[in-house]
């Protein structure tokens, strides 16, 4: 009995024990593709308490009698609830999403919870730049982020696109670029050609005050955060990617030109002189000297008969390849990645291209305490240009003879070669010249990039980690120009033997940061984070260059050989080479603290000084800002607990302060062919050489004030958002709104006359940028075989400038800078049409009256701004089986440019129809004779620019479309596999454009359009194989 | 724990140590702030720039279209400002006639060189000649430009009325203008102070000398009515410069020699424009002549002695090819250089000083003063220098002296920047020919019109805040 009481109670107890005690699940946590998955949290449903998956993937928790299941989710990867049965070993397999790459943050320094993380970002895929057939990785994030203007201003093969972040946020420092940062290391702007976007893992794109405070200074308009791509433990992937295809010139037909014929007839009707229309018209009387009539019959038919096709003749169809091999891995201890990759891309202007080589080498290696990370990328690029392109405003710009040249100029003779030499309205010789200037000219850019950092991390306590990231970026860029000594645009240059320029130019750029980060979880509901920072930054550039004439016309690409230059009586000769040096240093101090409240509420603050040697005035030279942010997880309220609406429902909120190094002005040091930067220069008095034929001496006169006093501006920026998600997170929604406040805005004031300057650069003004918003996503199908899923993001933007100091406004080019105007808003005379009676063009006056002259008519600013109010894009994502089709579309409305192009071809002038290709507007539109209501004035006046220039520039383009096919698995027939995955698949770029604008191309980076290398179509074919 | 003390504290020597001087990096490839002006060559270098900008062509152009001196040519789109219909935001006098940001451009070059001079080492006694002559220089140059804004923007002699600023030192400050009596109390000083600093040998006269000093001093003199001054200082230019020979007048105008001349500004193809192209645009040949923009008007030529008067030859001229082509062909050719289409044409020095002037403001100095007989003496030296044949005049009357004299400055001194000024000076109106007139109502500026005064420019009154606007000019 006594022995069946101890058996009975041994059970009870035993009974009690199971039930208060806690049982050890363990398992593995794998991808789909059966690697194991570090790091992936493994909760318990319900609570906060959970483990993280060590290197092979396993875990072990301790799990509570009452638990129903548990909750696993890892980066990148889908979470799944998994229930807890009878067997202590659960396995999991965790399916890869795009969605879920946020659940993290990348903010550089950290990788930050979404549920502890107070500011604005996008976390974007390295899928969304992957494969995509552009040069520069910039101008793939089109209508990808809220808030993040991504316009492409030149169809160059590598050139990089301006990128606006939530507005124009300076007027000195307008085209300030948001700070771009591969693995903690700074990537410059404009600078991207040689950059492998395949290797990028993540791309996250800070907005507020709070998600940038860690950069200070150098983030004040943003910052992208790039990560790359690691190895994963397990079996060593190796993977090849191929990629074919071409690139196209854009519609130009909605430039509505005028053909040969049309252009004849209006040649005769308005009677231009010096025209084929009309000089050899039947109907003109007069017949030229030295012509007999019938020669003018002839030469009548036969101009009348040249018809050129510009586009075919001025545009190709480019060829675009790229290779790529990259190998990933590793055990416990370390992992790797190692890419090669080759992108070779004609542009359709001809001679242009761009052809880039990379290596990529990214190791992590453990040991006990100690991380150390080592990102490396080494490429090696060529970019080519039109040599034409880099004269802007001139007859051997291809861009501007797409809608310049005649159709009735023949640049070829019957043998193909080129007919080139002095051009008249009569025999035109202007794409001849432009052919045979290309044929003869190079401009070369080659590139060697180094983006390099190395982390080493200590965990001197559990809780403390000391760590140290070091960083080099270099560029060597070598710029050479050449026009062959032997050809006619050769003997145009000066000395009348071609030209050669060469510059080279180094930047490197270091970085340092020290770290020492507190965190510990107390109590398992207290989250404590902290950290101290120490940052230094120096950059230097060194650029030197020069210029050769008088080549030897037996050679075509070279200095060697050139002749010695005549000095023409002179005693001395200037000097044809130049060379400049500068640099700068940022030093910043920081700490930042966040406390987690039970993953429910989180409250983070920082504070931090920057100084920077880009600011003179010692007294201004340091700046102390400080942000803080809040984040309420509000499902995890009791309240909460027994909605079934919401699957995620969080609200932030953030204000802080950042400074804004990258508007303050530079200088330049001028070097050809390339910029070296003067960072000092606008701040301190600077002379330039001048002379006076009285004197021998060289003159010297001071061609900048200097402001002695500037400091740095600061923006205040503060963001509201919510997140959330319902229909079990298969709709997601973040909505944020915002307001930037630049203060101490960087304002040209104008100067008193007596001060012998114009302007000068100072700390007065205040610009508001306030914004909205949302991004949506929802998956409208998930099955196993299909799915659907539809995304949008959708911003409004308004900028407006609040205060200018002493001044009001000031004109800034073709737009005004005016107290209560959005930043960019055109200023120009409002056009009325043509007078009825006499032709000539009206105008409206400043009191409204309708005057006749461009002097007495009024400039207004009512004709909009060049910087969207509206901008966004949306995605389709459609799967069926193993058929993906993904579409992104990007618009942007609400925005005015100046159609510069769209002057010139409906100026309706002599002067101008001698220059450019008349618009068929001008057919009907422009006025003849009294009692005409027309848009364009007589012939006999001419109009200037003014408002009738300023047009629409909305548009919706079909940016990408990708229809791809996952190839499965293929085993030979023995059972070894030999191809793990493969995906083959379709992509075009640019494919369509929606616009009522009417030049070459809506989208642009600036106020004009005028010249630009239109952005091109580009369809490719490609091959993903997974070995 | 020793070793992580260890990796501790290397790491905040690493990067403590290496990083102070980061946020001091100086850009070193430019040149400005100390080191512009440093040695006194560097200053020889800033008084060039300053005369790099002098400019009396502004002048010139303004007192010939303003005035009567010419009369439109071929094209003619200067109407707002030939007619007097200007306000302080027109075009035609911005794009001509911003006398204002001109000139004080080269007082604040001067006035860096007078802040920077003081402190620059002469090495010998050669350097610190020159350390004195180019503060001189400094200051007849400020004292130059000054008068010029004076000349444009006040123009009176009335000590209680605006002048315009007075700038001593560079300042990016907003300054307002002060009265006539101390700024020319300050411009005085300047020009007293210069003399002695300056040459009163006539070797380099695309500098400043010591009689430009005296003749500046005359011209200032007259302006504000100070008789007696202007005798004293015109004496004085013409003692140390006598009127040209007949026979060597016409070469002053091709540079050939410099007989007259006290201080001239330099031009040469490639350096300081074409004065010539003022009046007329510059050709590719001689059978393809440029536009007449401005033709002389028949009331300037019709005054002279035509046959006998040397000015009249080499301030005039018929071309042939232009008659000959129905154009245009009487042309202004005080400044023609050398021939169409080649470097030189419409090149020639832009005379600063002349002893004619000198000669004109002793004379009506002397009449002002109630001494006709010295008056009339001055006016026929004057004359029988330029005229062959010359018979003397009496002036009976003072009134009958300033009329004689104001026509001989007419005669003497057309494209020298002096009529529109005379003019207002003697409070006289503008009055054309009808058939010098673009139109029948731009023949007369009345006298005293508040017109004879440039309106101080739209932007200034939009950046200084402290800036008071001429008369009659509502913005």
């Amino acid at each position: 009995m006594r022995k069946l009481v101890t058996v009975f109670l041994c059970l009870l107890l035993s009974l009690f024990q199971l039930q208060a005690q806690n049982r050890t699940v363990t398992g593995t946590v794998t991808d789909e593709s059966g690697k194991p998955v570090s790091g992936a949290s493994v909760l318990v449903k319900g609570t906060t308490s959970g483990t993280l998956t060590k290197e092979n993937g396993s875990y072990s928790i301790s799990v509570p009698s009452t638990a129903t299941a548990l909750v696993i989710s890892g980066l990148n990867l889908a979470p799944k609830e998994i229930k807890l049965g009878k067997g202590n070993t659960l396995n999991v397999s965790l399916s890869s999403t795009v969605e879920n790459l946020d659940e993290v943050v990348v903010t550089g320094y950290a990788r930050e919870k979404k549920t502890q993380f107070a500011g604005a970002a996008a976390v974007l895929s390295g899928k969304v730049v992957e494969t995509v057939p552009v040069g520069s990785f910039d101008q793939a994030l089109q209508g990808r982020v809220p808030g993040m203007l991504v316009n492409s201003g030149s169809g160059q093969p590598g050139t990089s696109a301006t990128v606006t972040i939530r507005g124009i946020q300076s007027i000195a420092g307008a085209g300030a670029q948001p700070l771009y940062v591969i693995d903690g290391v700074p990537l410059p702007a404009f600078d991207m050609q040689t950059i492998n976007p395949n290797d990028f893992e993540s791309i996250t794109v800070l907005k507020d005050a709070n998600s940038a405070a860690l950069y200070g200074a150098r983030g004040g308009t943003g910052v992208i955060v790039i990560t790359t791509k690691k190895g994963k433990s397990g079996p060593t992937n190796f993977t090849y990617r191929t990629q074919y295809g071409i690139t196209q010139a854009p519609d130009f037909s909605r430039l509505n030109l005028m053909n040969t014929a049309e252009m004849f007839a209006y040649e005769e009707r308005e009677k231009f002189a010096n025209t084929p229309g009309w000089t050899y018209s039947p109907n003109n009387p007069a017949i030229p000297v030295g012509m007999t009539a019938a020669r003018k019959q002839f030469l009548y038919d036969s101009i009348k008969g040249i018809e050129s096709d510009w586009p075919n003749i001025l545009y190709r169809t480019g060829i675009s390849k790229t290779h790529e091999f990259n190998l990933s891995g590793g055990n416990e201890k370390t992992n790797f990645f190692l890419s090669a990759g080759m992108f070779d891309q004609q542009g359709i202007d001809l001679g242009s291209s761009l052809t880039r080589y990379t290596v990529r080498l990214n190791i992590e290696h453990k040991s006990n305490n100690l991380t150390v990370r080592f990102n490396n990328q080494i490429g090696y690029s060529i970019s080519k240009f039109s040599e034409g392109e880099q004269l802007g405003n001139s007859p051997r710009n291809p861009f501007q003879m797409t809608y310049r040249a005649k159709t009735y100029e023949n640049p070829f003779r019957a043998d193909g070669s080129i007919i080139f030499g002095a051009s008249t309205p009569l025999a035109l010789r202007q794409v001849g010249n432009l052919l045979e200037g290309i044929q003869n000219s190079k401009r070369d850019l080659n590139q060697v990039k180094l983006n390099s950092g190395l982390t080493v991390a200590y965990k001197v306590l559990p809780s403390l980690t000391l760590q140290n990231t070091f960083g080099i970026d270099v560029s060597s860029d070598q710029n050479s120009r050449y026009i062959n000594p032997a050809s006619y645009i050769g003997s145009l240059q000066q000395f009348q033997s071609g030209l050669a320029q060469e510059g080279y130019r180094l930047t490197s750029q270091i970085i340092n940061t020290s770290s020492l980060v507190f965190s510990k979880r107390i109590a398992n509901v207290h989250e404590v984070e902290a950290g101290a920072y120490f940052e230094v930054i120096r950059g230097w550039s060194k650029g030197m260059g020069l210029t050769l004439f008088n080549l030897d016309p037996r050679l075509t690409e070279t200095g060697q050989g050139a002749g010695a230059l005549p000095t023409n009586g002179a005693a001395t000769y200037p000097q044809n080479s130049s060379s400049a040096k500068s640099g700068f240093g940022i030093r910043s101090y920081f700490a930042t603290a966040r406390y987690t409240y039970d993953n429910k509420y989180s409250i983070n603050a920082n504070i931090r000084r920057d100084g920077t040697s880009r600011i003179v005035n010692i007294a201004n030279r340091e700046i102390t800002t400080w942000s803080a942010g809040f984040t309420w997880n509000t499902l995890k309220e009791n309240f909460m607990a027994n909605q079934r609406i919401f699957t995620d429902l969080k609200v932030r909120a953030s204000y802080g302060i950042v400074p804004n190094i990258g508007s303050i002005a530079t200088g330049g040091y001028g070097v050809p062919l390339n910029g070296i930067p003067n960072y000092q220069g606008p701040q301190v008095p600077t002379f330039g050489t001048t002379a006076y034929a009285g004197s021998a001496v060289v003159g010297l006169a001071p061609n900048n004030p200097g402001n002695p006093d500037l400091k740095i501006e600061r923006i205040q920026k503060t963001n509201l958002g919510i997140d959330f998600a319902v229909w079990q997170n298969r709709a997601r929604f973040t909505v944020d709104i915002y307001k930037n406040k630049t203060i101490d805005l960087f304002v040209n004031q104008p100067l008193s006359g007596t001060t012998g300057f114009g302007t000068l650069a100072i700390n007065a003004g205040i610009m508001t940028n306030q914004g909205v918003e949302f991004t949506g996503s929802v998956d409208v199908v998930k099955k196993k075989d299909f799915g659907f899923t539809v995304g949008l993001n959708h911003s409004i933007q308004k900028n407006n400038i609040e205060d200018l100091g002493l001044v009001n406004e000031y004109v800034v080019g073709t737009f005004i800078i005016r107290k209560g105007l959005p930043y960019g808003s055109h200023y120009t005379t409002n056009y009325l049409g043509a007078d009825p009676a006499t032709g000539r063009p009206m105008y409206e006056s400043p009191t409204g009256a309708t005057v006749f002259t461009e002097a007495q008519a009024g400039q207004f600013a009512k004709f909009g701004t060049f910087l969207p109010k509206h901008q966004g894009g949306f995605n389709f994502d459609v799967r069926f089986r193993a058929i993906t089709v993904s579409a992104l579309f990007s618009y942007q409305f609400d925005v005015t440019r100046y159609d510069n192009t769209g002057n010139w071809i409906t100026r309706g002038t002599l002067g101008y129809h001698q220059a450019v290709r008349a618009s068929r507007a001008l057919i009907d539109g422009q006025w003849q004779k009294p009692g005409d209501v027309k848009r364009f004035q007589s012939s006999a006046f001419d109009r200037g620019f003014n408002s009738s220039d300023v047009a629409d520039a909305k548009f919706l383009r079909f940016r990408n479309l990708v229809v791809s096919y996952a190839i499965p698995t293929i085993k030979t027939a023995s059972g070894t596999t030999l191809v793990k995955s493969a995906r083959f698949y379709v992509q075009g770029q640019n494919l369509a454009i929606w616009s009522p604008w009417k030049g070459i191309d809506p989208e642009d980076n600036n106020n004009i359009s005028l010249n630009e290398y239109p952005n091109p179509r580009t369809f490719v074919v490609g091959i993903d194989i997974n070995f | 724990m020793k070793k992580n003390k260890l990796v501790i504290f290397s790491f905040l020597l690493l990067s403590l140590g290496a990083c102070k001087k980061v946020i001091d990096v100086k850009e070193t490839d430019f040149i400005g702030g100390d080191i512009a002006l440093k040695t006194v060559a560097n200053n020889e270098s800033g008084i060039i720039g300053a005369y790099a900008a002098m400019n009396v062509e502004m002048g010139i152009l303004l007192n010939a279209t303003l005035a009567d001196e010419v009369k439109p040519g071929e094209f003619y789109n200067a109407g707002t400002t030939h007619e007097w219909q200007y306000s302080s935001q027109d075009v035609g006098l911005r794009d001509n006639f911003t006398a204002f940001n001109l000139y004080y451009r080269i007082i604040d070059r001067v006035n860096r060189v007078l802040v920077a001079l003081p402190n620059a080492p002469a090495a010998d006694a050669t350097q610190a000649a020159l350390k004195e002559r180019l503060r001189g220089e400094a200051l007849f140059l400020r004292a130059f430009c000054h008068f010029e804004l004076y000349r444009y923007y006040s123009n009176t002699s009335v000590g209680t009325e605006l002048a315009v600023a007075y700038m001593e030192t560079p300042s990016l400050a907003s300054t307002a203008r002060i009265t006539v009596t101390p700024f020319f109390a300050k411009l005085k000083a300047d020009m007293a102070a210069a003399k002695p600093l300056l040459p009163s040998a006539l070797t380099d006269i695309y500098r400043a000398t010591r009689p430009a000093v005296s003749a500046l001093q005359a011209r200032v003199a007259l302006y504000l009515k100070e008789y007696t001054d202007a005798v004293t200082f015109s004496s004085e230019y013409i003692t140390a410069l006598p009127l040209a020979a007949r026979a060597s007048f016409p070469a002053i105008w091709t540079d050939a020699n410099n007989s007259e001349l006290a201080f001239k500004l330099s031009r040469t193809p490639s350096l300081g424009g074409r004065i010539g192209s003022l009046f007329q645009g510059t050709s590719a040949n001689s059978s393809a002549i440029s536009q007449t923009a401005w033709v002389p008007s028949a009331k300037l030529m019709g005054s002279y002695d035509q046959a006998n008067d040397v000015r009249f030859g080499v301030y005039f001229r018929t071309e042939p090819l232009l008659a000959a082509a129905g154009r245009p062909a009487q042309l202004v050719a005080k400044y023609r250089g050398t021939t169409y289409g080649t470097p030189g044409e419409h090149v020639a020095d832009a005379k600063v000083f002349r002893t004619g002037e000198m000669y004109l403001i002793r004379a009506e100095a002397h009449a002002e003063t109630g001494n006709l007989v010295s008056a009339a003496a001055d006016l026929n030296t004057l004359r029988a220098a330029r005229i062959n044949g010359y018979t003397n005049v009496v002036l009976a009357t003072k009134d009958a002296a300033i009329t004689a004299i104001m026509d001989e400055r007419f005669k003497e001194l057309p494209y020298e920047g002096h009529r529109f000024w005379d003019l207002k000076r003697r409070n006289l109106p503008v009055s054309r020919l009808l058939a010098d007139a673009p139109n029948a109502n731009a023949q007369t500026l009345a006298a005293g019109s508040f017109r004879f005064l440039l309106p101080i420019p739209n932007p200034e009154i939009q950046a200084n805040p402290l800036i008071q606007q001429n008369p009659g000019y509502t913005n």
